[in-house]
């Protein structure tokens, strides 16, 4: 009796919790708006640069997707994958650009900037694998979290160690700079590319996991380790194959962060990670649609949010209350609706 | 002669040794400590790091020998140490050839000359296979010895770089008591004499060696005795413990005393922690948000300056504070605790950053100062320095926060111990075991979880408050998530769900960094690696729980149930 009576005073807490959000953010949006703080334009263009975010966020929250999928573990140690490859790239990078080799073939020089890091990345994520999870694949689940933890301060401090901790400033590409007209609205040229690359990415992603054989038994794996096993599938060489995948997109991405950002540095990884991870789990983690989805909408809501919230509340300088939003967002998800957008409720 | 399969074997450890070899020079650990001594003129801290790799794989691979003999022990050990210094020896070359500096930094000419041995860089790359191989052999043969033998070689060993590392506090502490001939004796240059690094080691290996024997005599003697002495005994190993733990301070002196502290602080965070990871088996990772909530709420009702400017005395705060905060972890714990183990380390993370953010932010700088933080925060008993007339001790500073911390942490320690064997604790163990299972049973999980989540706040805000007064202000650059990390690789290494473990954990993680100096910055490298090595190698810590250590080595007691040594060791351990 008393035990019924505690779980509904959980469930009230809850409800008050959901209203007074639903309250809230309803004040705050009507707030703002009403004030007419920020133009139209100002609006559009945070917009543009959350979906630029947003694109980054989707690329690392693969990473984590896919080894949830095949694993149902967190690799906590993602977010350092994707700081490694671009770090390591960095020093590529300033080598092509010490006598303007890049600015003269930036299409070029790019492309080996970002094979790089992808593959520095994947190389990182698939030692990962072999050496600090797959001898814990049976272990009880608190053990490779725990180790995936450990993981990830061990590769982060290894990048300060190696490489220094000074933040590295990437060279600047000229032909990135600059504006660009996309479907009559003016973007950023890099941002542009960054959307066009993320987009590029995640169509041959869908097209490898859904159409070719490797995907196949990526996706037997992920059902059933037992089962694809007795169908003649390597289980270990497909979950190296999915860890090898997720540091080729995380890579990428590190990439495409130096270049929105124009610097590196061994801490990096730490953010974006956590954001991924939110990202992940906000689309539903283990569906890689959601995956895209969940990244572009936090990006957006990371963006445009703390202004359109809290401004309205008036509360001070809300651009720093940023990463709350997101953790926030992340919080809510996993208490209201822990399967994510796209997730089904059994697939917890 | 080693079978083909073993060479093989040797050579991919010797491989992974050369790996880890290349790597502490990359890192810069070799770097830090190249100038370390520890027997002067012998052999220094980065040297002994540079012996590690080779003597760990040589040990291995003479471990896994099909039929061992000493020759081939010895023949495996050296080729899988002499692997692991070609490679040495190759990044050597390779390094002295072209210059990596731009990208390495670490990669420094003195490094490379300090790996050469101060030779020429082939000459260097030569005497370091050799080297290697010498050591891998060596560590090799130390497997043909009985672990009676080879415990005091490994402890004496040990001693000397502890003994070492103890220098900068021993010295000056040795000359207070006037005992300058003794430190002079000692030490030279900072590392030990060549004889007194063989006193040590015979000291230390030969209290290894007659530890055990003079134990188990003991405990046999004790057995025979009656009951009123087993008590006499009993109450006189208490007392002196007491007497110990009470005068540490002023045996240690104020910068030891410092460390002390320190290591105090991370005892009471790791009891705290140790309930919610190792009785409930719940990762928190945003523990540091509850000692967070300890220091400012004990500041905000302490400190005159603060938005509320009471001024309250410590004690007459402390029982708001920690109500207060076993209400916030009861806040953070309701909404999330029917999240799955991993997504709860996940929110918990965030929650942590989110206080970390919240106190740092403008938003709320009226009330917590902002990056300013809160001043004047009240010491613990009003007063900054106590003196006590009968022992002529004059307590300050870190040998006045001692104290209560000491209190504080034996209280802590002693609710952890009953709350292990009661009811609750019984509920705890089903739980971490199998939620499912222990929740049909009428075990109800919201409760337990919230419960074990609200002792771990009430814990951990403890740690904050002695934190505040003894900063005597709060910052929220202390507050960080590398707080969190710390506290749970002290649980981890200490073992979870062990009280004792949580001391060790914290005495190696928390005071042996302090004892070295140049180590702060591969502080969270190091405790990245013990989680990683922990997980792998000892899951159960160093000071097991023993029912833990049965929850983690499932697998290998049901399959080697068959052998009388594992009966035994099963029946062993569940009568502990």
């Amino acid at each position: 009796m008393q035990r019924l009576r505690r779980v509904k005073l959980v469930d009230a807490l809850l409800w008050v919790l959901r209203i007074g959000i639903v309250v809230g953010v309803a004040i705050g949006v009507w707030a703002t708006l009403s004030a007419g703080k920020l133009s139209g334009d100002q609006w559009r263009n945070l917009v543009i640069v959350g979906i630029a975010q947003g694109s980054l966020y989707s690329l690392i929250a693969l990473g984590y997707t896919l080894v949830y999928g095949v694993l149902l573990m967190i690799n906590f140690a993602h977010g350092d994958v994707f700081m490694f490859g671009a770090v390591t790239a960095f020093f590529v990078a300033e080598a092509l650009a010490a006598d303007g080799w890049l600015n003269a073939n930036p299409a070029i020089g790019l492309l080996i900037i970002l094979a790089v890091s992808m593959f520095t990345s994947m190389i990182v994520a698939v030692l990962l694998e072999r050496i600090a999870y797959r001898p814990l694949r049976r272990a009880p689940r608190l053990v490779p979290l725990i180790t995936a933890v450990g993981a990830s301060l061990f590769i982060s401090n290894s990048a300060r160690g190696i490489y220094g901790e000074q933040v590295k400033a990437y060279p600047r590409i000229d032909a990135l700079e600059g504006p660009i007209t996309l479907l009559g609205i003016p973007v950023q040229k890099s941002q542009a590319l960054v959307i066009v690359t993320a987009v590029v990415l995640m169509a041959v992603l869908w097209y490898v996991v859904e159409r070719t054989r490797t995907g196949r038994a990526m996706r037997a794996v992920s059902e059933d380790k037992d089962t694809a096993a007795l169908m003649g599938i390597n289980v270990d060489r497909v979950i190296s194959t999915t860890f090898a995948i997720g540091g080729l997109l995380a890579g990428a991405a590190g990439i495409l962060y130096a270049l929105v950002f124009g610097q590196v540095h061994w801490f990096m990884g730490f953010l974006p990670g956590i954001k991924a991870f939110t990202a992940a789990v906000l689309g539903g983690i283990g569906n890689i649609i959601g995956a895209m989805l969940g990244g572009l909408s936090l990006g957006i809501l990371e963006q445009a949010g703390p202004y359109l919230l809290l401004g309205g509340l008036g509360v001070p300088s809300p651009n720093q209350l940023r990463d709350v939003i997101a953790f926030s967002v992340l919080v809510l998800v996993l208490i209201f609706r822990p399967y994510g957008i796209l997730g089904r409720p059994e697939s917890r | 002669m080693p079978a083909p399969r073993d060479l093989r074997n040797a050579a991919w450890l010797g491989l992974i040794g050369g790996a880890a070899l290349i790597y502490l020079c990359l890192v810069g650990l070799v770097d830090a400590f190249a100038e370390r001594n520890v027997i002067t003129d012998v052999v220094t801290l980065g040297r002994v790091m540079l012996m590690l790799p080779p003597l760990a794989v040589g040990y291995v691979a003479g471990r896994r020998l099909q039929r061992p003999t000493l020759a081939s022990r010895v023949s495996t050990g050296a080729l899988a140490g002499a692997v692991a210094g070609a490679i040495l020896g190759a990044g050597l070359l390779f390094a002295s050839a072209v210059d990596v500096r731009g990208i390495f930094l670490r990669i420094t000419p003195a490094v490379l000359d300090f790996v050469a041995f101060g030779q020429e860089p082939v000459v260097g790359a030569v005497l370091n296979v050799v080297f290697a191989a010498v050591l891998g052999a060596a560590a090799a043969a130390t497997g043909s010895l009985a672990p009676l033998y080879r415990r005091p070689l490994v402890a004496g060993l040990l001693g000397i770089v502890i003994a070492s590392l103890l220098e900068p506090f021993l010295r000056p502490r040795l000359q207070e008591f006037e005992l300058s001939w003794l430190a002079r004796l000692l030490y030279q240059d900072h590392g030990l004499t060549i004889a007194s690094a063989i006193v040590v080691f015979i000291l230390v290996a030969a209290v290894t060696a007659f530890y055990r024997p003079a134990r188990t005599g003991v405990q046999q003697r004790l057995a025979r005795a009656d009951e009123g002495t087993r008590n006499t005994v009993r109450w006189v190993t208490y007392l002196a413990l007491v007497a110990l733990l009470l005068s540490l301070p002023q045996l240690a002196g104020p910068l030891l005393s410092q460390v002390l502290v320190l290591v105090g602080l991370y005892v009471l965070l790791g009891l705290g922690l140790n309930i919610v990871v190792g009785y409930a088996g719940l990762l928190d990772l945003g523990y540091v948000a509850f000692y967070a909530v300890g220091a400012y709420l004990t500041a905000l009702l302490t400190s005159p300056h603060s938005a509320l400017g009471l001024a309250l005395p410590f004690f007459v705060a402390l029982p708001i504070v920690v109500a207060g905060s076993a209400l916030v972890g009861l806040l953070i714990g309701a909404p999330v605790l029917r999240l799955r183990g991993d997504y709860l380390a996940i929110v918990t993370l965030g929650f942590g950053e989110i206080a970390r953010i919240l106190f740092l932010s403008d938003a709320l700088k009226p009330w917590l100062g902002g990056s300013q933080g809160i001043l004047e925060v009240g010491p613990i008993f009003g007063v900054s320095a106590i003196d006590l007339p009968i022992l002529g001790w004059r307590l300050t500073g870190p040998t006045l926060t001692y104290y209560p911390l000491l209190f504080f942490s034996i209280v802590a320690a002693f609710v952890a111990w009953r709350l292990k064997f009661s009811r609750t604790g019984r509920a705890w163990n089903a739980m971490r075991e199998d939620e499912d299972v222990a929740e049909a049973t009428g075990v109800s999980i919201v409760n337990y979880k919230l419960m074990a989540f609200a002792m771990g706040a009430s814990i951990g805000c403890l740690g904050g408050a002695v934190f505040a007064t003894h900063l005597q202000s709060v910052f929220p650059g202390s507050f960080v998530l590398n707080v969190s990390i710390t506290v749970l690789a002290i649980v981890i290494l200490g073992g979870m769900g062990s009280i004792p473990g949580v001391v060790v954990g914290a005495l190696a993680l928390i005071g042996l960094p302090e004892l070295l100096r140049e180590f702060a910055e591969f502080r969270l490298l190091v405790y990245g690696a013990v989680l990683i090595v922990m997980m792998l190698l000892r899951p159960e810590g160093l000071i097991p729980d023993y029912l833990r250590r049965r929850e983690l080595h499932d697998e290998e007691d049901e399959g080697a149930l068959a052998g009388p040594e594992a009966a035994l060791d099963t029946m062993a351990s569940s009568s502990q």
